[in-house]
Parts: C-alpha cells; structure tokens; sequence
C-alpha cells in the first residue's frame, strides 16, 4: 500500500496518540497537532501545536502543511475534551469550551482540509464521536450534544463532499482506559458496559481497526456512518 | 489586484476545472460562457470546488478571502453567472478587504 499524509488532531495522548504510533508503524507520515507537545520521534511525524478551536491555528497549520506535503489523504478529528457534571450545575463556560473543541475544531479543520483532501484518490474524513450520544447519557449533557453535532456535520459533510472523492464517516468507541475518561467513577463506567451487547472495556486497537476499515479503499461507498464499538446501537 | 490580474486567476482555476471534466464537457472560457444558473456549466458543488481553488490561488498571493458568503449566493444577479461577473464581484471583495 501507498504512503499516506494522515492529520491526526489530539495527537499527544490517548486513542491519537494510539492512531499516530499505528501509522508510523505502517509506514504513513503522520502530521500530529495538539495542544501539548508530543513524545514521538521519527522523521515520519510532524507536530504542530495549536488548539484546534481556533481558526487561526487552523489557518498556520494547513498553510504549512501544503508547503510541506502538498496533500492530505486523510483528517482524523480526534481532538476533544469531556466535563461530566449534572446538566443544572453545568457552567456555561464549560459548555461553550466542549462545544469549541470538540464541535467548532472538528467544523475548522475539516473545512480548512478539504483542498488538501480534494487532490487525495482515497481521501477520508473520520471524526471521533462517543456512545454517550445514542445512551443519552446522564451527566454528560454538554459532551454528548457537541458529539451529538459532530455526527450530523459527518452525514452532511458525506452529502456535500462525496463529489469531491471525500468520504466522511465518525466512530463512537465505548470506554476506553484514556485520560479522557479517568474522572469517571468506576461503578458508572461498570453501568455504562452493562449496556453494551458486548460487555467488556474496549482497547484502542478496537478504534484503529475501526479506523483501518474507513480508510480502505474498498471502503469508497462508505460515507455518512457512525458505528459504535460494544454493540451500542 | 486589478480587474485583469483577478481574470487570469478566475481563467487559471476554471483550467483546472476543465482538467477533472470530460472532453464533452470542457468549459468554454469566454466572456459569455454562462457559469452558474439558468444553463449553466457548473453545479452548486462545482461552483463550490471552483471557488475553492481561487481562494487557494488568491491565498498564495497572501489574500485571504471569503467568497461564498451567504449574500453572494443570495443576491437576485448571481456573481457567478459568468466570468466577467465573477471577476468584478472578487475583485471587489478584495477591495473591500483593503
């Protein structure tokens, strides 16, 4: 299989850090942006701090990329961050940070990709979503609606991109022992798997399987899905 | 940008238009070739993709721009009915912007 550019968001850590350590080992280069810097070093992989949220970074990012690259064969928006708290007690300037990171970041970089991806014969868009969304879940109110967004800006991406080669798909993984959850208390997290048709803890190959799958190029008339690990449905 | 440098940018990305068409359908690029709406030669998503690259081309002459806001597309003469048209309407733009 061909090298890929593959932009990964979120990078430094959790199910990104996991995406960057799968594709350098399969031989892809990998353009990493987080907020932190990384630990990873290979002369595949190209770190750009910048908070995704912000246009500008955008903007300095995707200009250096195409002068570095050229193209973009695929945009993982995997960059996101979660404030459990009951929706009464919930600060509205937490729901505004959720909804900038996790629903404006992932509007800004797919927007700001589609000219890289446009050049790219398997060209991909994968966003990162959460079971929390089909659960509903309580306590979760302002990360499940922003993922709740980044799902119906997937379909529509999938409509208005498809004729530009550009398929657009999300991924809901169920826990998963990342940072992102390590507040949650383990008796919820336990109530969460039971709900599952497969009731265990997901690992972060279930989220690169996944991810290989999309990126596929047999994969080209899968577009506008969301698939949950764990048989949440 | 005057007028006849902000054509040549709009002439240079409809190339690149014609080069992802067949033969059958290859844009004429004149001044009367109709664009976009009634006839025209390019969909809302060609028209999309034609923008696209000249906000690219424009961006490497470090010109930022926007030109499909929501007043463009809603004005009752489209800007991009055809190439002389469009660059008028870029062409302002940019002026706007200075």
């Amino acid at each position: 299989m061909q090298a890929r550019n593959i932009m990964i968001t979120g990078a430094s850590r959790g199910i990104g850090k996991a995406l960057v350590e799968h594709f350098l080992a399969m031989g892809d280069t990998v353009i990493g942006v987080s907020r932190s810097e990384s630990d990873i070093t290979s002369d595949n992989y190209h770190h750009y701090l910048a908070n995704v949220a912000l246009d500008a970074d955008a903007k300095r990012v995707f200009a250096n990329v195409k002068k570095q690259l050229g193209a973009l064969d695929v945009l993982i928006n995997n960059a996101g961050i979660a404030r459990m708290n009951a929706f009464a007690l919930t600060p509205v300037d937490n729901v505004q940070e959720i909804m900038n990171t996790n629903f404006m970041g992932t509007f800004i970089f797919c927007q700001k990709a589609i000219n890289l991806l446009r050049k790219s014969p398997n060209a991909r868009i994968i966003n990162l979503s959460t079971v929390a969304v089909p659960l509903n879940l309580a306590g979760e109110a302002a990360y499940a609606a922003s993922k709740s967004a980044v799902e119906t800006l997937t379909r529509i991406m999938a409509k208005e991109l498809g004729s530009f080669g550009i398929t657009c798909n999300a991924i809901g993984p169920s826990p998963i022992a990342t940072q992102l959850i390590s507040g949650v208390g383990e008796e919820k997290i336990n109530k969460l798997i039971q709900q599952q048709a497969i009731k265990k803890m997901a690992k972060l190959e279930d989220v690169t399987n996944l991810v290989d799958f999309y990126l596929n190029p047999n994969s080209h008339m899968v577009t506008g899905q969301v698939i949950y690990l764990g048989g949440i449905s | 940008m005057d007028l006849p440098t902000v054509k040549r940018t709009v002439i240079e990305a409809l190339k690149l238009t014609n080069q992802s068409r067949s033969d059958d359908t290859q844009i004429p690029l004149t001044d009367s070739t109709v664009l976009f709406g009634q006839n025209g030669n390019l969909d809302s998503m060609a028209l999309v993709a034609l923008l696209m690259d000249i906000e690219d081309a424009l961006q490497e002459q470090s010109i930022e721009v926007s030109l499909s806001d929501e007043k463009a597309m809603s004005m009752s003469r489209s800007p991009f009915k055809d190439i002389p048209s469009m660059t008028q309407y870029i062409h302002d733009v940019i002026a706007a912007q200075v």
